[in-house]
């Protein structure tokens, strides 16, 4: 079964991966030529300027706008794929996603909240707002688990339910406070809609921690994950430690999520659909589609990006329109083409 | 500290600009101050109210990009569109132009002036003008921005005119018509109007009018059939139309033909453009309101 060399799921995603991360900082609505682009990476390498950019645009261009932005986006795109396959695990269910439980109205919440009040322009006063999304992210799952346990443990069933229960709840609030307000509704709009406003290194760096350890952990949490799928009692007198995969498997998905949230707003569909096209093309196996649902969302979320700066370009569409528009699409196709019946 | 902070923000609106031996230094919206070697002139305009400011006093050759929604005047179409309809500008265009300064305004987040600041050019943060004798106070600073000050003199000048005739002419009218103005009716239970405080309030008033929409709370909000039928608009301003609403329609929504707009035929059609954007062509839709409130007085 085995393949050797690159042609195994894991060479071909990365090579995917890496293949995303190219076209995304060579493609832009600025034209930079194949030949240009190569002259000023290896002349900014050197601490020079290419001849054929003499003002420095283009080496700007690249390594402060294009450069930042591809990784912000391929580490959001993994963290939101990467958490929606354990999710999918914990939960044994097909339909969870990574904003089940309560991170995206949580997230929504607390940037709404934070908008109304003028901060100022100020290093600190632009962290503001992806704080107290990632706090409102964070407090919203909590609420969410200590909602639905009982006694010592949580039913999976009472998270969901608690889950939707919390999300609305947020929600209406967020809703509520936009239609009351006056300025800050495009901003809050913009935001919700998946548009990363800001750019440069800065937002990568504030996240990256918090990716690593979540993503990381994420993978080591395969296993149990497998055992689960017997069922709770099952995997109990497997020897696994139910209650606690549970929680760190929330911890985890949570802290990158909400970071992911934090800077890029609420991209749908990415961290549902990813798992399911691995899941169909490489099987079940947690320990394998959690680290495949890392590379391939971090892809995909990358290849969607640069289909929403190109489109309409110079019009930048928020990505979580494309990812919708275009993902759901695609899924249907891998749905329709897989051969087995029951794949899940 | 931060108490302080907050003071200046809730009073600071107010702009400063001073220009010394061919230097620059201005005040923006954003309570920083911004040098300028000398007046801009490679300007990327991120907003339709600037861009029109910019085109008014003449500073229109000096303008190399613009946002999405700048559509006045013609020419500004021909120059570079830099993106913002959905919220996001492309950033790298922008850079591309090479801009000796950026004009952001109101409909700008701090977080894209900080990426366009990170990207090393000057933006300038404009505020907005809250009232219709401050228009001159934001004209004026596209003005010594841009090496325009004479010409932003004169605009002011004679924008102040053509306000002192509208409203000279309309304190003599015999009546206040009512006057519904339509934002956005595609929910027609309950359309979208300008509430008290708005520019929409202050011109309606400055034209000889009374807005319907002062009785509601906030300054953009919806208002029920139900209050609509209460207050009984004598004119209906229909700013949707752009937006492709017609008189019919209004006249056929269900409950309406007992207004007594809808009854003596004073639905009228509105260039939203006029009025939605704090820039010089508020005069215009001042001009345009006091028309079609006191036809009598143009006759």
């Amino acid at each position: 079964m085995k393949k050797r060399g690159l042609l195994n799921p894991f060479g071909i995603s990365v090579l995917l991966l890496l293949a995303a991360v190219v076209l995304s900082v060579v493609v832009g609505s600025v034209t930079i030529p194949l030949r240009t682009l190569a002259d000023v990476l290896f002349r900014g390498l050197q601490g020079g300027l290419s001849t054929l950019d003499p003002g420095g645009v283009y080496l700007k261009i690249i390594m402060q706008l294009r450069l930042p932005h591809a990784i912000l986006i391929l580490l959001v795109g993994a963290a939101l794929a990467g958490s929606g396959a354990a999710y999918q695990g914990l939960f044994r269910n097909p339909l969870a996603d990574p904003f089940l439980i309560g991170v995206s109205s949580g997230a929504g919440l607390g940037a709404v909240l934070a908008m109304l009040i003028d901060w100022p322009y100020a290093p600190l006063g632009l962290m503001v707002i992806p704080l107290a999304a990632f706090l409102g992210a964070a407090l919203a799952v909590l609420a969410v688990s200590l909602l639905a346990r009982v006694g010592k443990t949580v039913p999976t069933t009472n998270l969901i339910l608690a889950g939707v229960a919390v999300s609305s709840f947020a929600s209406a609030v967020t809703s509520g406070l936009m239609i009351n307000s006056s300025g800050e509704l495009r901003r809050a709009l913009v935001w919700l809609l998946g548009g990363a406003t800001r750019a440069g290194w800065e937002p990568v760096l504030a996240i990256l921690p918090f990716m690593v350890i979540g993503l990381t952990g994420l993978v080591l949490v395969g296993h149990p994950l497998n055992v689960l799928q017997f069922g709770e009692e099952q995997a109990q007198q497997l020897g696994i430690r139910v209650q606690r995969v549970k929680w760190i498997t929330v911890l985890l998905a949570t802290i990158s999520t909400a970071a992911a949230v934090a800077f890029a707003g609420i991209i749908g569909f990415v961290g549902l659909v990813v798992p399911h096209i691995m899941r169909l093309l490489y099987g079940g196996d947690y320990r394998r589609l959690i680290p495949l649902s890392i590379l391939g969302g971090g892809a995909m979320l990358l290849l969607m990006d640069v289909a929403a700066r190109t489109v309409m370009a110079p019009q930048e569409v928020p990505v979580g329109i494309i990812t919708s528009l275009f993902g759901a699409p695609f899924f249907l196709w891998v749905l329709k083409r897989s051969k087995s019946q029951n794949y899940w | 500290m931060l108490a302080g902070f907050f003071m200046l923000t809730s009073c600071g609106s107010a702009l400063q600009v001073s220009d010394d031996g061919g230097k620059i230094s201005a005040l923006d919206g954003l309570e920083r101050v911004i040098e300028l070697k000398q007046p801009a002139q490679r300007i990327v305009s991120l907003s339709p109210s600037v861009t029109e400011t910019l085109y008014a006093i003449g500073a229109g050759g000096q303008v190399v990009g613009r946002d999405s929604f700048s559509n006045y005047p013609a020419e500004a179409l021909q120059v570079q569109d830099v993106g913002g309809s959905m919220g996001g500008y492309s950033y790298e265009t922008i850079a591309s132009l090479q801009p000796d300064l950026v004009i952001a305004g109101e409909i700008n987040t701090p977080e894209q002036v900080k990426a366009l600041e990170d990207l090393g050019l000057k933006v300038f943060y404009l505020s907005n003008p809250v009232k219709l004798d401050s228009i001159s106070v934001m004209i004026t600073s596209v003005g010594i921005l841009t090496g325009r000050d004479k010409e932003a003199k004169a605009l002011n000048a004679s924008l102040e005119k053509r306000i002192k005739a509208v409203t000279d002419l309309a304190a003599t009218a015999a009546d206040r018509p009512l006057v519904f103005y339509e934002l956005d009716g595609s929910g027609p239970g309950n359309p979208w109007t300008p509430g008290p405080g708005t520019f929409l309030s202050e011109l309606i008033a400055a034209a000889g009018g009374v807005n319907a929409g002062d009785a509601l709370q906030s300054a953009w909000a919806q208002i029920s059939s139900e209050q609509l039928l209460v207050q009984d608009p004598d004119i209906i301003l229909l700013g949707d139309s752009i937006y492709g609403m017609t008189v019919e329609q209004v006249a056929a929504r269900a409950g309406w033909s007992g207004l007594t707009a809808v009854q003596e035929n004073r639905i009228y059609p509105f260039n939203d453009d006029l009025v939605s954007r704090p820039g010089p062509r508020l005069v215009d839709g001042l001009e345009e309101l006091a028309r079609l409130l006191h036809p009598e007085l143009y006759e």
